[in-house]
């Protein structure tokens, strides 16, 4: 049975195509047969995160339009065989797609695949009714802060009036340090408000950035915390039950060496 | 017209009527593209009627999940149902009686069974009885009285006609800015935890809030 799944969040900038990508590697790596759909069209950035730039061939428009097979617009992952990108246009804009395409699109990639993850631009608008069209289960993502959790809550609430029920949340970003000082939301405040089973606390971690710009998700490093988290993530969509991460303490010593400038 | 789904206004609300030989599929996909193309005659809170018998007892279900969905009641009684919508046609009616009516409308409750999250709204002649949170951002507007069971954090009005008798309770009422009738209060710039029930009316042309029980 395969799963559609897609990662979304309202604001902008919380980690949508970071959480995406590792996703994505994570269950390649449990060898799932992955499909990432990126419907971000005209600032497509989950080919960068995954490094698949360079092989681009064709796009999502030119699978929708019916110009190509989306067979050979599907680009596959170099080190994760199981693992495919369709990537979107970068010159279009997000009224070239419509969501019953994308329904059509992904119930024919559905023989295919286990699991086809897509990738919601931010907003509330066309581009977003358009990527969660075809999904049966939503990941919303958020972060500890007012904006993005009042954004989340808005988006719970559309994915509710699109009939989506199957709704999911990870939080992003989260900084154990200024959650304890009480400088940021916790979780606790979070799930009062949004009310969502919660599948992933993320702690902000500068590995990510590095990730990024390597174009190999943190999920490969094994002494990324960030990744840690992520393949705890992937562990729950395959249905197993894994206890949340400690958040990290800063020991006496490490704020020593901070201290002295030794790190 | 070429329409499978034809509208016509009543007392109490619309009744539907289909062409022959429509299809249930062809009839709910009609139905959805209006309600979500903002049909003006899909106004929240209004009945919609289908003769009964006309679908099978599971089709009519879905009917009126979508219908209970965009705010609307859904019946096959061709009678007012207890939770009556305002009629359409007040204005037509003498000042006296239009004033009657709005008092009883404002005696009857509309109950909404889920978390009202930012950016939705909830508009009612009668109170409202919530069985879920009151988000940031999301608004109630009640013609009568506003029960939340559970944390009120976003907006409400009660009494939105004028009625100063009515009030606002929540398991936790800390809500962005709260009016009675045409009297506004905020938030105190400062948040506070609150932990007990309390309830919101006026007195002395000022809101207030007192504890209760329950």
């Amino acid at each position: 049975m395969s799963q559609i799944i897609v990662i979304t969040s309202g604001k902008g900038g919380v980690g949508k195509t970071t959480t995406t990508a590792n996703i994505g590697v994570g269950l390649a790596m449990r060898g799932h047969k992955v499909a990432l759909i990126d419907t971000d069209t005209g600032l497509r950035n989950l080919d960068l995160l995954l490094g698949l730039e360079n092989r681009i061939l064709y796009d999502l428009i030119d699978v929708t339009s019916g110009r190509v097979q989306y067979k050979k617009a599907l680009v596959r992952h170099k080190k994760y065989e199981n693992l495919y990108l369709l990537p979107t246009s970068q010159v279009k804009d997000k009224s070239a797609v419509n969501p019953e395409q994308l329904v059509k699109l992904c119930d024919e990639m559905k023989k295919e695949f286990d699991f086809i993850i897509i990738d919601c631009p931010a907003g509330i608008e066309q581009g977003f009714k358009t990527a969660i069209a075809a999904a049966d289960t939503a990941i919303v993502v958020t972060m500890p802060e007012i904006s993005a959790v009042r954004d989340a809550d808005k988006i719970i609430g559309e994915l509710g009036r699109a009939d989506k029920d199957n709704v999911k949340l990870i939080v992003n970003r989260i900084r154990p340090q200024m959650v304890e000082k009480g400088d940021m939301l916790d979780m606790g405040d979070i799930d009062e408000i949004l009310s969502v089973v919660c599948i992933g606390q993320v702690p902000d971690d500068e590995s990510v950035v590095v990730a990024t710009n390597r174009g190999e998700p943190a999920i490969t490093m094994s002494d990324s915390t960030a990744g840690q988290a992520y393949k705890n993530i992937v562990a729950r969509i395959c249905g197993e039950n894994v206890p949340f991460l400690k958040p990290q303490k800063e020991g006496f010593f490490a704020r020593l060496k901070k201290l002295f400038g030794l790190l | 017209m070429s329409d499978i789904v034809t509208i016509k206004g009543l007392k109490y609300g619309l009744q539907l009527t289909f062409a022959k030989g429509a299809t249930f599929e062809a009839v709910q996909a009609n139905l959805l593209n209006k309600l979500e193309t903002g049909n003006s005659f899909f106004i929240r809170g209004t009945t919609v009627f289908v003769p009964k018998g006309y679908f099978a007892e599971e089709q009519n279900e879905a009917l009126r999940r979508m219908f209970h969905r965009h705010g609307m009641l859904f019946s096959t009684e061709l009678k007012r149902p207890n939770l009556a919508p305002p009629s359409q046609d007040t204005t037509t009616k003498a000042p006296s009686q239009k004033f009657r009516e709005s008092v009883e409308e404002a005696q009857k409750m509309m109950v909404i069974n889920h978390t009202v999250r930012g950016g939705q709204e909830i508009k009612a002649n009668c109170s409202v009885l919530i069985c879920g949170n009151v988000n940031p951002g999301a608004q109630i507007i009640a013609g009568g009285s506003i029960d939340i069971r559970g944390t009120c954090r976003g907006f409400v009005h009660a009494g939105a006609f004028g009625d100063k008798t009515a009030c606002v309770v929540a398991d936790r009422l800390m809500p962005v800015q709260i009016r009675i009738a045409d009297i506004i209060a905020r938030s105190p710039d400062e948040p506070e935890k609150v932990s007990q029930a309390e309830r919101a009316m006026i007195k002395d042309n000022r809101i207030i809030f007192e504890p209760v029980a329950r």
